[in-house]
């Protein structure tokens, strides 16, 4: 079923949505967009491209608080940040929302993670579908599409001085049920075709003979800062740490990468392992490994693009999965079977 | 202009190469958007064809010197490039003699980020102090004497700001602050095996991202550069949430000029202006 | 002295060698100044890292000062030649930062100099006093 919602009309209801609940908004910050909760309509960016940091941030915060107030009496209490209000994350783009699928598989399993389902629960996405592809963009190419309502509540496709709306939930449906949208003969456009996603690397674990690949094309330019898997919609390790404060006890986390040197210090995986070798990890884990793992179906990449611009040295992800393709070819390997 | 540093690059890699004088050629490539560059590794001559030079060779790639202190290494230098190899020569980081530095007279490069060449030029441009670099054992173009006074117009216009206002600022710039560290992973100067905000004890920053954290992390960043900082602009350059780390390290190096007339980075015998002293100076300290 | 009147915190960074006995010559000779400053010895001025003050200032300190032997008079030589530069530097970043100036202070202070020491505190606590509260970051 369409519908559709002038631009005013989506604004009053937003501005109606801010009553009762924290509305995530793309916002405009230092020439670039965060997502962020606003105050008010004025400051959302309807004219985003995408966001500098991706939204998973709402859901999986940097730092959170986990655990373990040890007051004065001894007690220990599990405390994590419960939410005031509901939420509404408006304008997630469709390769975002996959994002989000992804750290589903991660952090809902049984027994799942408290804050992070809380947070879920309670947030619905209103997604804006993508009309234009940038030059980083390459959804298509990890099985996500610029508009694929699949990972949203609602999605959004601007046409003209409006919106088609899709709602594809309950929860849709109960947000929109004040949004004033008419009833539209207009049909969607068609959800953009996917390609056939990359497969990587060529071998699961131990010593493959792309090593020199990765040594000296790959590892030898990375400077390993955090920035790819800071930006990315789907990187989810953290590190726990204790802290004392003001004499109490406190457990955080905070985001975490595998291509921070301490990082194997502490996991141990691959401690004193080359530089190639934890780069190699890195697309081995977001491509074959995860739906191997987690029978997602899909990649733990979806294709924003975030890394590929925000690389200082131009570590592009794209271009890798494309040498690994051809490396395949030339040791004589054709078609590896599908996932 | 261009093209002709591009061929200078390729054949003298080739040649350095094919003699084996280096194992490890360290220049430029075109990045996978076709308009920007990004760092190449050439370990054969036949790959040298891939090398090229352009205003958008924005990386300081004396960084990866460090990484390479066991082979003999080749490097593309610009003249603020040079400037931090001379305070890796300063600091004992890497050895004279395991290094072959292509000077490059530079005409500047632009402030570009991938996808985007950009026109204007760099911050470190604006207020470049030398074209010709301090260092070098092949130069590619013509030297130049002119050095140019730098005018610290963007510390200046920080400076006259109220305590209050500026304070504000910095809490603005900080708080986006995601502390992915790719300012310290890109800087030359940066090269402790631990850093001090990897430490659990002491914790001097904690791993929580808030704003103290970030204050105590993008300050302590800074002042470690004290007398260091070359002024190439990475730091600010890869920052994924646009904090203008320049403005702060500008600052010191402002009050290293003033004080100790110290420019770091020209004189390969140098000492750091912290490293050293001098018994009448700085008289009295402030009332 | 009034409950309300603002009472601002002062870390002072000591040396063993002059400041901090120039502060027990203070005491031992019954000398009054403000009780604000609390005292963190050191071995040395030199042992000052910057650190140690932008932690000070993160935790709300609303004044630091770092006291030490008279240039020349150092027990280690020449650490407080070292710290002088360093501390020269601090200073007008920590304004840039924007903690007002007067808030750090960097003073010499021998070992016979209790009436300085009480000097030089009373003066730091007015100003500091004037500059009222600063508050964590």
């Amino acid at each position: 079923m369409t519908s559709f919602i002038t631009k005013t009309s989506l604004k009053t209801w937003l501005g109606t949505l801010l009553k009762d609940n924290t509305l995530v908004a793309p916002a405009a910050a230092a020439g670039l967009t965060f997502f962020r909760p606003v105050e008010k309509i004025e400051d959302i960016a309807f004219d985003f491209t995408n966001t500098a940091l991706s939204p998973k941030s709402w859901f999986f915060p940097q730092t959170e608080t986990l655990s373990g107030e040890i007051a004065g009496n001894g007690h220990k209490t599990l405390n994590p940040e419960a939410l005031e209000k509901n939420a509404v994350l408006f304008g997630i783009r469709p390769c975002d929302a996959r994002g989000l699928a992804v750290t589903d598989k991660v952090f809902l399993i049984t027994p799942g993670d408290t804050s992070y389902i809380e947070r879920r629960q309670r947030t619905t996405l209103v997604g804006v579908a993508c009309l234009e592809e940038r030059a980083e963009c390459f959804c298509t190419r990890m099985g996500s599409s610029p508009n694929s309502p699949a990972d949203v509540d609602i999605l959004l496709t601007e046409d003209g001085d409006g919106y088609l709306v899709q709602v594809m939930t309950k929860k849709g449906q109960t947000l929109s049920a004040g949004a004033g949208q008419q009833q539209s003969d207009k049909a969607v456009p068609p959800i953009v075709p996917t390609k056939p996603p990359a497969r990587l690397p060529l071998k699961s674990a131990g010593p493959s003979p792309d090593m020199d690949y990765w040594d000296q094309s790959i590892a030898d330019r990375c400077i390993h800062c955090n920035i790819c898997a800071f930006v990315c919609p789907t990187c989810y390790c953290f590190d726990t740490f204790d802290i004392e404060k003001e004499g109490k006890v406190e457990r955080l986390r905070s985001w975490y990468t595998c291509q921070s040197p301490n990082f194997e210090r502490i996991e141990g995986y691959m401690a004193d392992a080359p530089k190639g070798v934890r780069m190699r990890h890195r697309f081995y884990h977001k491509l074959p490994l995860f739906p191997e793992q987690l029978g997602s179906g899909y990649a733990a990449c979806t294709g924003c693009g975030r890394c590929v611009v925000s690389c200082p040295v131009n570590i592009d992800i794209r271009e890798i999965m494309d040498d690994v393709e051809k490396f395949r070819a030339s040791v004589g390997e054709e078609k590896a079977p599908q996932a | 202009m261009d093209d002709k540093i591009t061929l200078a690059v390729r054949e003298k890699a080739k040649e350095l190469l094919e003699q084996k004088v280096v194992d490890c050629f360290i220049g430029y490539e075109k990045a996978t958007d076709n308009l920007t560059s990004r760092p190449l590794f050439v370990y054969k001559p036949e790959q040298a064809e891939r090398l090229v030079f352009d205003n958008t060779c924005v990386h300081n790639l004396s960084k990866y010197l460090l990484n390479k202190k066991d082979t003999k290494t080749a490097v593309v230098a610009k003249p603020c490039d040079a400037r931090a190899i001379v305070v890796l020569l300063n600091e004992n980081q890497v050895q004279r003699e395991k290094i072959y530095i292509i000077g490059i007279v530079c005409p500047g490069v632009v402030d570009s980020r991938w996808g985007s060449a950009g026109t204007e030029p760099e911050v470190r441009c604006q207020g470049c102090p030398q074209h010709t670099p301090p260092l070098y054992d092949f130069l590619i173009g013509e030297p130049t004497d002119e050095v140019e006074q730098d005018a610290y117009t963007d510390v200046t216009a920080m400076e006259e700001m109220g305590d209050a206002d500026r304070e504000a600022f910095w809490k603005e710039q900080f708080q986006r602050c995601i502390r992915c560290y790719a300012c310290r992973n890109v800087c030359p100067g940066c090269y402790c095996p631990v850093c001090f905000v990897d430490l659990k004890e002491p914790l001097w920053a904690g791993i929580r991202v808030a704003p103290g954290e970030n204050w105590m992390w993008n300050n302590i960043r800074a002042f470690h550069l004290l007398g260091r900082c070359i002024d190439c602009n990475g730091c600010q350059r890869v920052c994924p949430v646009n904090i203008p780390l320049m403005l702060l390290n500008r600052k010191l190096k402002k009050e290293v000029a003033q004080a100790f007339a110290f420019i770091p980075g020209m004189d390969p015998k140098a000492l750091a202006p912290l490293a050293t002293f001098k018994k009448e100076e700085l008289a009295e300290p402030s009332k | 002295m009034s409950v309300e009147e603002f009472q601002p915190r002062i870390i002072g960074f000591l040396c063993n060698w002059c400041s901090y006995a120039g502060a027990d010559m203070a005491g031992t000779s019954r000398m009054t100044y403000p009780s604000n400053v609390r005292i963190i010895r050191l071995p040395c001025s030199g042992r000052v890292n910057p650190m140690i003050i932008f932690k000070a200032f993160q935790q709300g300190a609303d004044g630091v000062m770092v006291s030490g032997c008279h240039p020349g008079d150092c027990h280690y030589v020449d650490g407080n030649y070292y710290a002088r530069r360093r501390l020269a530097m601090l200073e007008p970043f920590l304004e840039y930062l924007g903690i007002e100036k007067g808030r750090f202070q960097l003073e010499w202070v021998s070992a016979s100099e209790g009436k300085k020491w009480s000097q030089v505190v009373a003066r730091f606590t007015d100003t500091v006093k004037s500059l009222g509260p600063r508050g964590k970051i």
